[in-house]
């Protein structure tokens, strides 16, 4: 008879004491795992997390109570884990994953290493380390009712990033300053806004008419002459959106008839925009005053407070009201103070909220809830414990396997809501090898660029491409040129002179390579330039053998999304039949039983496209940082989520 | 039954259920919040199902366990403290399970649920069901139609009886401190079960055995979170539950929905 320790075997039993392992994020999936291992008998565990507890966590993550919100998530998440397993030997670390303490040798440290994330850019990182100690690690996400689990490990798996991940969507800047049609692109303008006016202000986030919209030009030459003539013009378009708001004392009604009626009353003369389009209708502070109805008071409704849709003056009051309680704010915090959009910080969810509402209203669109604006401004992924439990009980089984030298029989599965064809509502998977294209875990990894390098500075290279694309924390670039030029340094302030500089005043042209390292990921990405005039309007770079960027809502799946938008009254996920259907077919449904007899390759067989992996998309590819103060904090979307079809 | 509906839903619910409301609606959570459930049994499993309905805002959860905290109960569940060994396990898990969310109202009972009078069962709310469990285990297997069928059934159906056998015969569940005798007993009735129902006993290996001594975390987690959802879709009254068996195989990752019963 095996001897056992519970429910293992001993050998295994004993490992589980002695090795060390680590949790990456302490939200749902974290909580309810670090639950689980302890349960299970692990010993020594690292957890660590840069967020603090929010009250919305508390649904889930219940290793948090009412009186830890504010508090870091690592830390109580130790404290809770540690009370029904004293003799566990547990270090919270309050910080960021990415940040360079936690190097190779870091990682080397643990026998595993689990993710728990809710982020693209911490999971490529981590993915980058752990092939860079050979550490086997299990990655994971959740949505909804929807999960998934999968293992990597290097030289036998794909890699996290093996297989090109859905890129974030992005709209074209006409779409979002001159012609919205949809809900979303006035949401968008309204946290450009609110950077413009409170925050960082940022080129890439211009709020004001785009005279430089092709459309609404007669012929090319007038585009070329309207952007200049705007730069030459000394009028107010050429003070930044900030400075302006600043001369006024960020007077709300100012402000409001300067972004809703004088800049609408510009587009308007952009005629040939509204050729084919409704034409947006300005709003007038005075007038929309004089015409305000008194609201009754309407009974306390049996909704949420939230999903009520105000009238337009409503949206009028809470944009003057959040104004002003933005602008105390910023007074408070001093000169030169910035503030953050957080979409839990009430008065700049009620700015976007009156914002955003305002510019649907002059755009002839519906206007959408609190409730509404906010899912789709903070990129909220709704999220139940169940779920959570469920994966992170998978992740540990499959972490058991690992350590007991069984990588062969770890598997992906997938948590689908309903019984697939094969009735199966957890679906294991065989794990994929690793592509020998990948631009992170192949041997030599390269890639190929398209830039206009005559546009594109070194700052750019460095941050759209290298960081936001290929996921480097701190590149160090080479020009491969003979001499080693160096372009960037990770070394701060060594290279800064170069930023605004173009690639062309370096000698880079047409099949320039570039060698891009990242010391701390361990990793070198070998990029050959390829000079192209002809990119798309707002876009800066394409990277060849990519589909182009028209990627998918980056939600978990477009019934979800459509009912949010469609401001659904209760606001629920549509109730499903589960009748099994067609889509089931997406999956690549290999088990190893199900084949008797037959060897494992033949996975290859199955027909179908695999679903796609799991991950979270946010809105905006901000970095996290450790959540000191509620301001600080530049907000993710909640929780681990997976992006499907 | 479902207590008559409280309209209106408080900032603090709001904010704290916001996450759920947002999948399942308000009205799937107003349901929730006036519903009374019973659980019975405050092992690993039993955990997990707590903390996921006390956390899905339940109006009320009794927690149904006659049997004492022992050494293994604080290995296997995390409501229990350390310090509460011999202890009734359902008041032992009280406060913890309390803590999970104070807006659930939470009573421990240390009583057999044999002993509990019909009306007790009264006060809780009902949740369907297809079939009674001993319909479902009572499946006529020699038939040619059972037999074509034998292949796409879960292995775990098999351990299901075997284990319901032995809980039966010995009023109890395996146990560990016994080892090699109930290790014995379990492979004979695992040839008994097989050979009335017409089966080969190869059906379920030897190594079955040793997954029938304790409960495991990480399974309890997996089942727990299943389990949870569906009291929550019958409370809720939202979405069809799953019909009727859940088989969980935590080596292969498997998770099966079958259904055994009349026809």
């Amino acid at each position: 008879m095996v001897q056992l320790v519970g429910s293992l075997r001993k050998e295994l039993a004993d490992s589980l004491s002695s090795c060390k392992v680590l949790v990456v994020g302490a939200g749902g999936i974290g909580c309810e795992l670090l639950k689980n291992l302890v349960l299970t008998g692990f010993k020594n565990i690292d957890v660590i997390d840069l967020d603090t507890i929010d009250v919305s966590n508390l649904n889930r993550q219940f290793l948090f109570q009412k009186k830890h919100v504010g508090k870091s998530k690592a830390e109580v998440a130790k404290e809770s884990a540690l009370q029904f397993c004293p003799t566990a030997n547990i270090t919270a670390y309050h910080d960021s994953i990415m940040n360079p303490d936690y190097n190779v040798e870091f990682f080397r440290k643990f026998s595993l290493v689990m993710n728990a994330l809710d982020n693209r850019a911490a999971r490529n990182h981590v993915n980058r380390m752990c092939l860079a100690a050979d550490i086997p690690l299990i990655e994971s996400g959740t949505a909804g009712y929807l999960g998934q689990v999968t293992v990597i490990k290097k030289g036998m798996t794909e890699c996290y990033e093996c297989v090109p991940k859905p890129a974030q969507k992005t709209f074209p800047g006409c779409t979002i300053r001159n012609t919205p049609s949809e809900p979303i692109h006035c949401i968008v303008w309204a946290k450009y806004l609110f950077n413009q006016l409170f925050g960082e202000e940022d080129a890439d986030q211009e709020v004001s008419p785009d005279t430089a919209d092709p459309e609404a030009a007669w012929n090319p030459e007038e585009t070329a002459a309207r952007a200049t003539a705007s730069e030459k013009d000394g009028d107010i378009r050429r003070v930044s959106t900030k400075e302006w708001a600043k001369s006024t004392g960020y007077d709300p009604i100012k402000v409001f008839n300067k972004l809703f009626k004088d800049d609408i009353m510009y587009l308007l003369t952009m005629d040939k925009l509204w050729k084919k389009r409704k034409a947006p209708t300005p709003l007038d502070w005075q007038q929309l005053e004089n015409s305000a109805r008194p609201q009754e008071e309407s009974p306390a409704s049996s909704g949420l407070k939230d999903q009520q849709v105000l009238d337009v003056w409503g949206y009028c009051q809470l944009f003057r009201h959040s104004v002003e309680t933005l602008r105390s704010q910023l007074q408070e915090k001093g000169a030169g103070a910035e503030l953050v959009w957080d979409k839990d910080d009430p008065p700049a969810m009620d700015f976007v909220t009156a914002a955003a509402n305002l510019r649907m209203n002059i755009f002839s669109m519906n206007m959408k809830s609190r409730f509404d604006v906010k899912s789709m401004a903070g990129n909220i992924i709704p999220a139940i414990a169940t779920t959570n439990a469920v994966i992170a009980g998978l992740i540990v089984l499959e972490g058991l396997k690992i350590l007991s030298g069984e990588l062969e029989s770890c598997r992906s599965i997938f948590l689908n809501k309903c019984p697939n064809l094969r009735k199966k509502l957890l679906v294991p998977c065989i794990l994929d090898k690793p592509s020998p294209n990948c631009y992170v875990c192949a041997s030599k990894p390269e890639v190929t660029v398209k830039v206009n390098v005559q546009k594109t500075t070194v700052l750019s290279l460095q941050d759209k491409i290298l960081k936001e694309r290929f996921g480097m924390v701190a590149p160090d670039v080479q020009i491969e040129d003979g001499k080693g030029t160096i372009l960037i340094s990770s070394e701060e302030g060594e290279t800064e002179a170069n930023n605004n500089k173009f690639l062309s005043e370096f000698g880079i042209r047409n099949g320039s390579r570039l060698q891009a390292d990242d010391f701390l990921q361990d990793y070198t990405l070998l990029i050959n330039v390829l000079h192209t005039e002809e990119l798309e309007r707002d876009v800066e770079f394409e990277v060849v053998g990519e589909a182009p960027d028209k990627a998918p809502p980056p939600q978990s799946n477009k019934e979800e999304v459509n009912s949010i938008t469609n401001g659904n009254k209760d606001s629920a996920q549509p109730s499903t039949s589960c009748k099994v259907t067609a889509d089931d077919d997406d999956l690549m449904i290999i088990d190893s039983d199900e084949e008797v007899g037959a060897p494992s390759s033949s996975a290859a067989v199955a027909s179908g496209t695999k679903r796609k992996h799991p991950d979270s998309e946010t809105g905006e590819a901000s970095t996290k940082r450790p959540r000191t103060d509620q301001s600080a904090a530049t907000n993710y979307d909640d929780d681990d989520i997976i992006a499907l079809d | 039954m479902i207590e008559k509906e409280d309209p209106i839903i408080s900032e603090e619910e709001a904010a704290q259920y916001d996450r759920q409301i947002r999948l399942w609606g308000l009205d799937a959570q107003k349901r929730l919040r006036g519903s009374r459930v019973l659980l019975a049994g405050v092992g690993g499993l039993g955990a997990e199902l707590a903390k996921n309905l006390i956390l899905a805002g339940v109006k009320g959860l009794t927690l149904l366990d006659h049997e004492l905290v022992s050494e293994e109960s604080c290995r296997a569940q995390f409501l229990v403290p350390v310090s509460a060994k011999g202890q009734n396990r359902a008041q032992a898990s009280l406060e913890r399970a309390q803590n999970l969310n104070p807006m659930v109202e939470v009573h421990a009972d240390p009583d057999r649920v044999e002993d509990k009078p019909d009306d007790f069962f009264l006060q809780f709310d009902a949740t369907a069901s297809f079939c009674t469990l001993k319909e479902a285990l009572e499946v006529e297997w020699s038939s040619e139609k059972a037999k074509a069928s034998l292949k796409r059934t879960p292995v775990d159906y098999f351990l299901l009886h075997v284990l319901l056998k032995f809980r039966t015969d010995k009023g109890r569940d395996p146990d560990p401190e016994s080892c090699a005798d109930d290790s014995q007993l379990l492979r004979q009735i695992r040839d008994d079960v097989l050979e009335a129902m017409g089966l080969s006993s190869d059906l379920l290996s030897d190594d079955f055995i040793s997954y029938c001594f304790s409960e495991m975390s990480p399974v309890c987690a997996v089942v727990g979170g299943v389990l949870g959802q569906e009291v929550v879709k019958a409370l809720s009254q939202r979405d069809a539950p799953h019909r009727n068996f859940f088989f969980f195989d935590g080596r292969k990752g498997n998770g099966v929905v079958d259904y055994f019963g009349p026809n």
